[in-house]
């Protein structure tokens, strides 16, 4: 998503500038050890001990040399510089939304916001009779009735293969392909690793996935438990579409989360579920229309109620 | 492009019939635009335009001439336009060259008129010097940034804004002593003359999505398409220019309805470019 170019007046700016001091200042005061580095910073070293070299550092005549900006973190002997803003770096087990490209022989190939595209195997997917038995020659020519090009997949990281891309699994019920939303994509780094990425927002009616990788869905709540009876119907596709028409209070609902979340991303705010009910609930309070959460004026609101939460959150501590 | 998915397509195609979109707009609303003015300072006038992650820019070079022989009191514009490979990567090399001469051709239909100039945004006769001998070419210039949709709209309004930028330098014409001789030309570095833009149109551009038509659609909402019909608007209502997009056919009654939602979208479209140009235009001063 491209940054937003707000046509702010003379009083917004002034907010704004206002709020980002705020929050700048509110950072260097909490952040007092963290010690941020730009690229050819030294990283202060106790050099008797022997120190190990991690990812971002390298030596300079004696000297260890951050290639990195970001942070310093030393762990035990391990000293590594850690970027704050990189490429979503993928570990076992992330929940991920991704996009089919591709239909190979026993696999289906995904595009995920990442250097390679990722691989979900045949027989890492639930069959649509939901029996488990081995896949044969039948299952593969039939892969398309499962999955076919374009499609929105949510799956989970289940290692890596020899050449750095991905494998992924969807055995679960609640991992397959989605519908009725819209699938938004953010920096990865905005995106938490957390307990939980699967949100069911009750009163809403909607479901939200913050995936890993970036990719965010957004959709009409579907029960996971009823999924598998719609997989075995053959419903032609026209009959769906009129029985399974988004209602008109979800996919308000649906927009204004998908706005807070675009929001919140160019701003630059870490997305979990807290920030982004709290960001729709604001929005509903002050009344602005959903179009409008794309403003100027919701802009610089929301950048000042966070200033003042997390100044809250200082006082609190002290 | 990205594709999407059945679903994705079926809640795009549900959004326009409930007068909900993706972004909360409704089916008449434009996406937020943002204009910066004299962004290319040796251009005699240049203007950005954003709309919505659409960007485009406009600039205008004005150079002395001789008017063609067919039209001896009429000055000479040409429009062209560029499509950038930053803006898709099939735009790359000769891959932008068809958008790129229908996007030419259609804006030169709406803001030049017909080939005896009748009709034109631009008044041509006021761009002539000495009649026969000496008049202004204007070339004006546009490229397409980053592409979300909607680039005609965005074309338009980035040539509006950039003429109203433009400052053409007095000149001072010294006759010859004979009719065939050329005039001696002076041109002031001071003094300016800005151009009058309040009879340019811009283009509202309505896209067909099943039943329904909306206004500045996405680059997502446009892959749905059936057929699309621009209209060139003016400040007083009139139609200067319409071109039809699309393979479905159209309805007669289905085309009159579209223009007149044009109609009504383009004043307040209009009135909207018009501040954000003198917003942009004092803030650069």
């Amino acid at each position: 998503m491209r940054d937003l170019h707000l046509s702010l007046n003379q009083t917004q700016r002034v907010r704004l500038q206002a709020a980002l001091d705020q929050l700048e200042s509110d950072a260097s005061s909490t952040a007092a050890a963290a010690a941020s580095v730009t690229v050819a910073d030294t990283i202060p070293v106790n050099h008797e001990d022997n120190i190990l070299k991690g990812h971002g550092t390298s030596d300079l005549d004696g000297q260890v040399v951050a290639t990195l900006c970001g942070v310093v973190e030393r762990v035990n002997k391990l000293v590594y510089v850690r970027a704050l803003r990189s490429r979503y770096k993928p570990e076992v087990g992330d929940i991920i939304v991704g996009r089919v490209i591709e239909v190979a022989p026993k696999r289906w190939r995904l595009e995920i916001n990442f250097s390679q595209d990722a691989v979900l195997m045949l027989s890492s997917m639930n069959l649509p009779d939901g029996i488990q038995r081995r896949r044969t020659a039948v299952d593969e020519l039939n892969m398309r009735s499962i999955f076919i090009e374009n499609d929105v997949i949510c799956a989970e990281v289940r290692g890596f293969q020899h050449d750095g891309s991905l494998h992924l699994q969807a055995r679960s019920q609640k991992y397959g392909k989605l519908e009725k939303g819209q699938l938004l994509t953010v920096p990865p780094y905005l995106i938490k690793r957390r307990k939980q990425h699967f949100h069911h927002l009750e009163q809403y009616d909607v479901d939200l996935i913050l995936g890993c990788n970036g990719f965010v869905w957004v959709g009409q709540h579907v029960d996971t438990t009823t999924k598998e009876s719609t997989l075995l119907s053959d419903e032609p596709s026209d009959k769906e579409e009129t029985n399974n028409a988004v209602p008109p209070e979800t996919r308000r609902n649906i927009c204004r989360i998908a706005n807070a979340i675009r929001l919140l991303s160019v701003i630059g705010l870490t997305l979990s579920v807290e920030s982004v009910t709290e960001t729709v609930e604001e929005s509903v309070r002050a009344n602005v229309e959903i179009n409008e959460m794309l403003s100027a004026e919701f802009y610089v609101q929301t950048v000042e109620r966070e200033a003042q939460r997390r100044a809250s959150l200082v006082r609190k501590r002290r | 492009m990205v594709g999407l998915s059945e679903g994705e397509k079926q809640f795009l195609r549900g959004g326009i019939e409930q007068n909900l979109r993706a972004d909360g707009r409704t089916r008449n609303q434009f996406r937020p635009i943002s204009v910066e003015t004299g962004v290319i300072p040796q251009a005699n006038g240049s203007a950005r335009v954003r709309l919505g992650a659409t960007e485009v820019i406009a600039s205008i070079k004005a150079e002395l001439g001789k008017p063609s022989v067919l039209h001896p009191d009429k000055g000479k514009v040409s429009i062209f336009v560029d499509c950038s490979p930053t803006a898709a990567p099939i735009y790359e090399g000769k891959g932008g060259e068809e958008l790129s001469m229908e996007l030419s051709v259609s804006l030169e239909r709406c803001l030049l008129g017909g080939k005896s100039g009748a009709g034109a945004a631009i008044d041509l006769s006021s761009l002539v010097l000495v009649e026969g001998k000496v008049c202004w070419d204007l070339y004006i210039d546009a490229l397409v940034v980053s592409s979300d949709g909607n680039l005609l709209d965005s074309l338009a309004a980035a040539i509006k804004a950039a003429l109203s930028n433009t400052g053409l330098p007095k000149v001072n014409v010294v006759l010859g002593a004979s009719p065939e001789e050329q005039p001696e030309v002076d041109v002031s570095d001071e003094e300016f003359l800005q151009f009058d833009t309040s009879a340019v149109p811009v283009i509202v551009t309505l896209t067909k999505v099943g039943k329904h038509y909306i206004v500045d659609a996405t680059s997502e909402e446009e892959s749905q398409m059936s057929s699309a019909v621009s209209v060139s608007v003016n400040r007083n209502g009139q139609i200067c220019g319409l071109t039809k997009r699309g393979g479905a056919g159209l309805d007669p009654s289905v085309i009159h309805d579209m223009v007149s939602v044009a109609k009504y979208v383009s004043q307040e479209f209009i009135s909207v470019l018009d501040s954000e140009v003198a917003a942009a235009e004092a803030s650069e001063e």
